[in-house]
């Protein structure tokens, strides 16, 4: 597929979502002809594709993916009806190529040899060298018509050259020949490249892949370091290799600078599906808000969490995004309290995603949350918990960010979106801060506790910040049991000392305040 | 001493094919694209020819066109194996080019056998 490229489609296809290049950069890529490179988030990364004609350098070290990234883009480009001539030079045999390759989706054996074509010409460089060898690659590319060509091993082209110009003319006559003929190149190297390289002056951009160990887990991550004439999403995008072939992740707060639209400010309350909170916090919840539950573990969080999806209807359905509960023991909560879980999911009101807080990746996690938002068009989310971000987060510094473009995007998309903190303690209703990020990123933010009382455990909420809102502040007692979560009277403990030490509110009317 | 003309562009696999085929007591050649194979082919008039299928200037299935198209009919009955990775299924379809097809990777063993006997039917023709 080629288009021209002005705005980019969703990182990941058929999400609908169109976000925009840094409006700076626009006007460098208004006439450049992009070439779909068929790599989930490449495209937008590289903000609208490969440009047509252009020469790539794709490097990384052994086992990075570059074999699999050229792959991908060359049995892509042959989908959309384009032909593709993969070189190998001195690399691993051909069928052992394709043995591994046969073990991805993108794979299609039909295609090669018919619109795929792999030789390998190092006999043509080894005794003949470099302009033999520019000059074999004309030959090929106009024998099969090709529209992609990967030279597979640009280090060994380089090891024949005896002087950096000798390199430089290497790429630029075969760079000139492919620009002439529309036909984009991808130069496959582990060298590293550093930006003085004399094929790094030539070649028109960059990608690198790198694989490096953080703590005891590998983390893969791409940059485009070089994109001439083009604009590029900088710094460092995650990306995953499974059987569906490389998934990059562009980083959520670079491609979400700013939301993808206005916020949507309704004047409507939505209701949160607890009985008894409306009252507390002004008819329901601001619109399009997020609103964060902090509490330690079995204070109730899930199951206000449930109550707020029990609202979901087909019009309006809603997502459960979570990390703990897996959807079968969910929906048996959901059974336990008489929400039925599976009677909504089967309307299509409900969708359950599960994330085992295994080794996910930050960027993954954002994006499949927003393209399921955007996809089903969701009304109501229910996050359950940040500390399932903030275990995927290989630089937990950037989650402020990470944060911010996230809840952002949600606001735009008009999602109402509760999510959940676990926060430790407590046996008392001390330590009420909320973590300081939080207080600033989110709408509004409501405490859930619990307390041994009276040779009892007593379950308390309090609300903190309701964004837009006049509430009440002072604590009520909640009770779970069949119906989920409910408020009940507002909590009453005898003596000052104990009230004094909890720093419960006064019972009182906090004014309204903005977000 | 029968003669085979192996012709694979990558030509380490077309060198391990070659010295197995010598320790067997033949005499072999090996080109890296179909035309050099061609010329091969055309001045020593082998007993057997061994292609891979893709490969710069002429594919296999060209090679083999030619090879069976030879205007003097010297060459034209010569054997030719089919030694490729992802291409058999073409090979197996045209029986009239090709007269055995191994698919990449195979026993080594499987395709000496087949040169060897292809090679000793060709000496008694």
């Amino acid at each position: 597929m080629i288009r021209s490229a002005q705005r980019l489609n969703s990182p990941h296809p058929g999400s609908g979502h169109i976000a925009i290049c840094p409006d700076i950069e626009l006007a460098m890529t208004k006439e450049l002809v992009r070439v779909q490179s068929g790599v989930p988030g490449l495209d937008t990364i590289l903000c609208g594709g490969l440009v047509k004609g252009a020469a790539y350098i794709v490097q990384g070290s052994p086992g990075a993916g570059k074999t699999i990234l050229a792959n991908q883009i060359a049995f892509n480009q042959t989908r959309d009806g384009g032909r593709a001539l993969y070189v190998t030079l001195l690399a691993e045999s051909h069928d052992r190529l394709f043995q591994a390759l046969s073990m991805f989706d993108f794979y299609d054996p039909s295609a090669v040899g018919r619109d795929l074509f792999y030789i390998s010409l190092f006999k043509v460089l080894r005794e003949e060298g470099l302009a033999a060898l520019v000059n074999a690659l004309r030959s090929e590319l106009a024998r099969h018509h090709c529209t992609t060509l990967v030279l597979d091993g640009l280090l060994i082209a380089k090891d024949k050259a005896e002087s950096a110009l000798d390199v430089k003319t290497f790429v630029a006559e075969l760079q000139s020949h492919t620009a002439f003929t529309g036909c984009t190149v991808l130069f496959l190297t582990s060298a590293p490249i550093d930006d003085v390289s004399p094929e790094h002056t030539m070649v028109d951009g960059v990608i690198q892949l790198k694989e490096e160990l953080v703590g005891i887990r590998t983390v893969r991550q791409l940059r485009i370091s070089k994109s001439r004439g083009s604009a590029a999403l900088g710094g460092l995008h995650q990306y995953r290799i499974s059987e569906t072939g490389i998934d990059v992740y562009p980083r959520l707060e670079a491609l979400l600078g700013t939301p993808s639209s206005e916020e949507w400010l309704r004047d409507e309350r939505i209701a949160t599906g607890v009985h008894g909170l409306e009252q507390l916090i002004g008819g329901g919840l601001p619109p399009a808000a997020v609103t964060l539950l902090m509490g330690p573990a079995g204070s109730g969080k899930t199951t206000f969490g449930l109550n707020f999806l029990s609202l979901a209807t087909p019009e309006k359905p809603a997502l459960y995004f979570g990390f703990y509960e897996s959807p079968q023991r969910l929906k048996a909560k959901g059974r336990a309290l008489g929400i039925d879980l599976e009677a909504l999911e089967r309307a299509g009101a409900l969708i359950i995603l599960w994330n085992p807080m295994t080794e996910n990746l930050l960027d993954s996690l954002g994006h499949q949350l927003l393209d399921t938002v955007r996809q089903r068009r969701v009304h109501r989310l229910f996050i359950d918990g940040m500390t399932g971000f903030e275990r995927a987060a290989v630089y937990p510094a950037r989650l402020s960010e990470f944060y911010t473009a996230l809840t952002n995007e949600l606001r735009a998309l008009g999602v109402s979106s509760v999510a959940t903190l676990e926060m430790r303690d407590l046996n008392g209703l001390a330590g009420t801060d909320p973590l300081p990020e939080f207080t600033s990123l989110m709408d509004n933010l409501v405490l859930l506790r619990q307390a041994g009382m009276h040779g009892e455990l007593r379950r308390f909420i309090g609300v903190v910040k309701m964004r837009d809102s006049a509430f009440d502040t002072a604590f009520h007692n909640v009770v779970i049991g069949p119906g989920g979560l409910q408020v009940a009277n507002r909590l009453i403990i005898p003596g000052d000392t104990v009230d004094k030490d909890a720093g419960i509110a006064s019972p009182s009317v906090q004014a309204p305040s903005g977000a | 001493m029968a003669t085979v003309v192996v012709i694979d562009d990558e030509t380490m696999n077309a060198d391990a094919l070659a010295f197995l085929l010598t320790a067997e007591g033949l005499e072999v050649r090996t080109a890296a694209d179909g035309e050099a194979g061609l010329r091969l082919i055309s001045d020593l008039r082998p007993d057997v020819i061994v292609t891979d299928f893709m490969m710069p200037i002429m594919t296999g299935l060209d090679l083999a066109r030619a090879v069976r198209a030879d205007a003097s009919h010297a060459n034209s009955k010569i054997p030719i194996i089919l030694f490729t990775a992802a291409q058999a299924e073409i090979g197996r379809s045209h029986p009239d080019l090709f007269d055995v097809v191994f698919e990449k990777p195979c026993s080594p063993k499987e395709i000496v056998a087949a040169v060897l006997r292809l090679a000793k039917q060709q000496r008694n023709t």
